[in-house]
């Protein structure tokens, strides 16, 4: 390896973390906030209170209520005899209210009637919504175990739920926010790094020493393509032994999606310093670029779900085709189509990127 | 060692309306100490990082000259040394760590590493703390080590900006010393300073002030030439008659 290149990794390394913040942020930061980015940021709707209000001794009705808080999804909610189911809601006290007819459930399925009620409190769309599709499933089974073949539908269907059979949030989430955080890192320090050697004038000493100016980007750049790509091992880890999210594709595929996204993230960051004028700005246009890029990513929510306008936005954002191409390796095993067209999309960007910033990087020397 | 020398020609620089540098002409000839005089906002840091190649003049030239033919500073680049006003070392890294940095950058071979930062590091006095930190080094020492970073790749040409800054009276005699056996080995050395007994230390002096040149020459014919017994004095008359 080139003896500059050789000598600006070592420094880079050296200085960066023999900081105890540096080391914190590269290497804490990370796991603390995968954590809990693994469980706060759940789609999963748990601990729904539910209370329920029938006349003594309907039996059925009893076992039908005891279903919803078997199935784990709901909590009991205690009510007096009497009381005001809508007052249940509108205190907060209850996010749904299960009613029974009033001459029982049994007397009214023998009717053919068996019509319950159900109160659920929509002022959070979501949490209704999954109250809805949750209670739908146990009424349904709940028919079935009490009038067997009657409760039977006509046509049926086998659910099998594949890559995250469990349904977990944390297995579509986690690899996302794998790439946020390797994104963030990046973008951030190396923007800093550039901008606070202008800010300390030590800059001016490395551009006044015979030094191409490749070797000087790359001096500057290739230390913390190094870090990201250590620190994306480093979240792959941790997302495996604190969450389990497996890595069923091959570990090649990996770290050339982490490879492509790190170009892409460290360019970036080598823009943003070419921009800002003190490590202030570097941050904040560090933050400009990514809480977008973050929004648009599918990270949280479908890309497909948005406006056509940011949709077309998203095409031009790394971290939409690192999220694509992560999901595919960690949790599909790494289907070749999605790996080459995105990887291809992504290091098309990285070219472009690198190419950007070394431009700018050259006009800021000159 | 070549024997570079510079000569700007009307030299003028603007950062938006301000105007820094007013069409200066210096003539700063081969293996002598040249003192860039001048107080704040004078233009000297301007002039230094215009003769550095950092910054594009607005117009007017600079010409250098390799054994008195016509060179490009690309050709200069390799024996041309600039040490900036600012603090220009990394405050995480010891005095080992910036030499063996700055021995990569000038791809010193081994021997000559060797020789050169034994040598530098006896001249400083900086040998029995190579394992400390430059944030924790004193400001003499400091600035110490930033020229020795500068002097480790032998230059034929040393660019100081306002080196002795903040430094105390001694160590800046020191300093000054170190100057005087590096004039001695005949390269061109262009020191700017605001502190006007620095001046006649220097083989030439360049008096500069809100970008003009007010003077150039040796210390002793330039006060003579002005009636001033000293540069404190003649730049003080100077700020009277404005």
């Amino acid at each position: 390896m080139n003896r500059t290149l050789t000598a600006f990794i070592k420094k880079e390394l050296t200085q960066t973390l023999r900081d105890v913040r540096m080391r914190a942020l590269l290497f804490g930061a990370p796991i603390i906030q995968l954590t809990i980015f693994g469980l706060a940021l759940s789609t999963e709707i748990k601990n729904i209170k539910l209370a329920v209000v029938s006349q003594p001794g309907d039996a059925v009705f009893g076992r039908v209520a005891d279903s919803f808080y078997a199935s784990g999804w709901f909590v009991r909610v205690g009510c007096a005899p009497g009381e005001d189911p809508y007052e249940l809601i509108a205190s907060g006290r209850a996010d749904a209210v299960l009613l029974a007819p009033k001459e029982g459930l049994a007397r009214s399925a023998e009717r053919g009637d068996g019509k319950m009620q159900l109160l659920v409190d929509a002022s959070n769309s979501t949490k209704a919504r999954a109250v809805e599709a949750y209670s739908k499933n146990i009424i349904a089974a709940a028919a079935a175990r009490e009038y067997g073949a009657r409760g039977e539908p006509a046509l049926k269907f086998d659910v099998r739920v594949l890559y995250n059979p469990a349904m977990e949030s944390s297995m579509f989430l986690v690899p996302g926010v794998m790439g946020m955080l390797v994104c963030l890192i990046t973008i951030i320090l190396t923007a800093m790094s550039l901008t606070r050697e202008k800010e300390m004038g030590t800059f001016e000493t490395i551009v006044s020493a015979p030094l191409s100016d490749a070797e000087v980007l790359l001096g500057k750049t290739v230390p913390y393509i190094l870090l990201g790509l250590a620190d994306a091992a480093l979240v792959v880890l941790a997302g495996y032994l604190i969450f389990g999210v497996p890595v069923r594709g091959p570990l090649w595929q990996l770290a050339l999606a982490a490879l492509a996204l790190v170009v892409n993230t460290v360019s970036i960051g080598t823009f943003i310093s070419t921009v800002a004028r003190n490590q202030q700005q570097a941050m904040l246009g560090g933050f400009m670029f990514l809480f977008p890029a973050i929004l648009m990513s599918g990270i949280m929510y479908p890309v497909e779900n948005m406006p056509k306008a940011v949709i077309a936005a998203a095409y031009l954002d790394p971290l939409m085709y690192f999220v694509r191409l992560i999901r595919n390796i960690m949790l599909k095993g790494g289907d070749a189509y999605v790996l080459w067209t995105n990887l291809g999309a992504l290091a098309l960007m990285a070219v472009f990127a690198a190419g950007l910033a070394y431009k700018r990087f050259r006009q800021t020397l000159n | 060692m070549g024997n570079f020398s510079i000569r700007t020609e009307n030299l003028k620089k603007n950062f938006g309306a301000v105007k820094a540098l007013n069409g200066v002409s210096f003539d700063f000839s081969a293996g002598l100490l040249h003192g860039l005089i001048g107080s704040n906002g004078a233009g000297k840091t301007t002039t230094m990082r215009l003769l550095a190649g950092l910054l594009k003049p607005s117009s007017g030239r600079i010409s250098y000259y390799s054994e008195g033919q016509p060179a490009a500073l690309s050709e200069l680049r390799p024996s041309l040394a600039y040490m900036p006003q600012q603090a220009s070392l990394y405050p995480d890294l010891s005095i080992d760590e910036h030499l063996e940095f700055f021995r990569e950058l000038y791809r010193l071979e081994p021997e000559v590493y060797a020789r050169r930062s034994t040598r530098l590091l006896n001249i400083t006095r900086l040998d029995k703390f190579r394992g400390r930190r430059a944030g924790q080094l004193s400001g003499g020492m400091y600035k110490k080590l930033g020229l020795m970073c500068s002097l480790l790749q032998s230059p034929s040409v040393l660019l100081l900006d306002e080196p002795t800054n903040g430094v105390d009276p001694i160590s800046r005699r020191e300093f000054w010393e170190m100057l005087y056996d590096l004039a001695a080995e005949k390269i061109l050395i262009v020191v700017s300073t605001a502190y006007m007994d620095e001046a006649e230390r220097c083989s030439r002096v360049h008096l500069l002030d809100s970008g003009h040149l007010l003077a150039s020459g040796e210390p002793r014919a330039v006060l003579k030439e002005a009636g001033a017994s000293g540069f404190e004095e003649l730049f003080v008359r100077q700020g009277a008659q404005k």
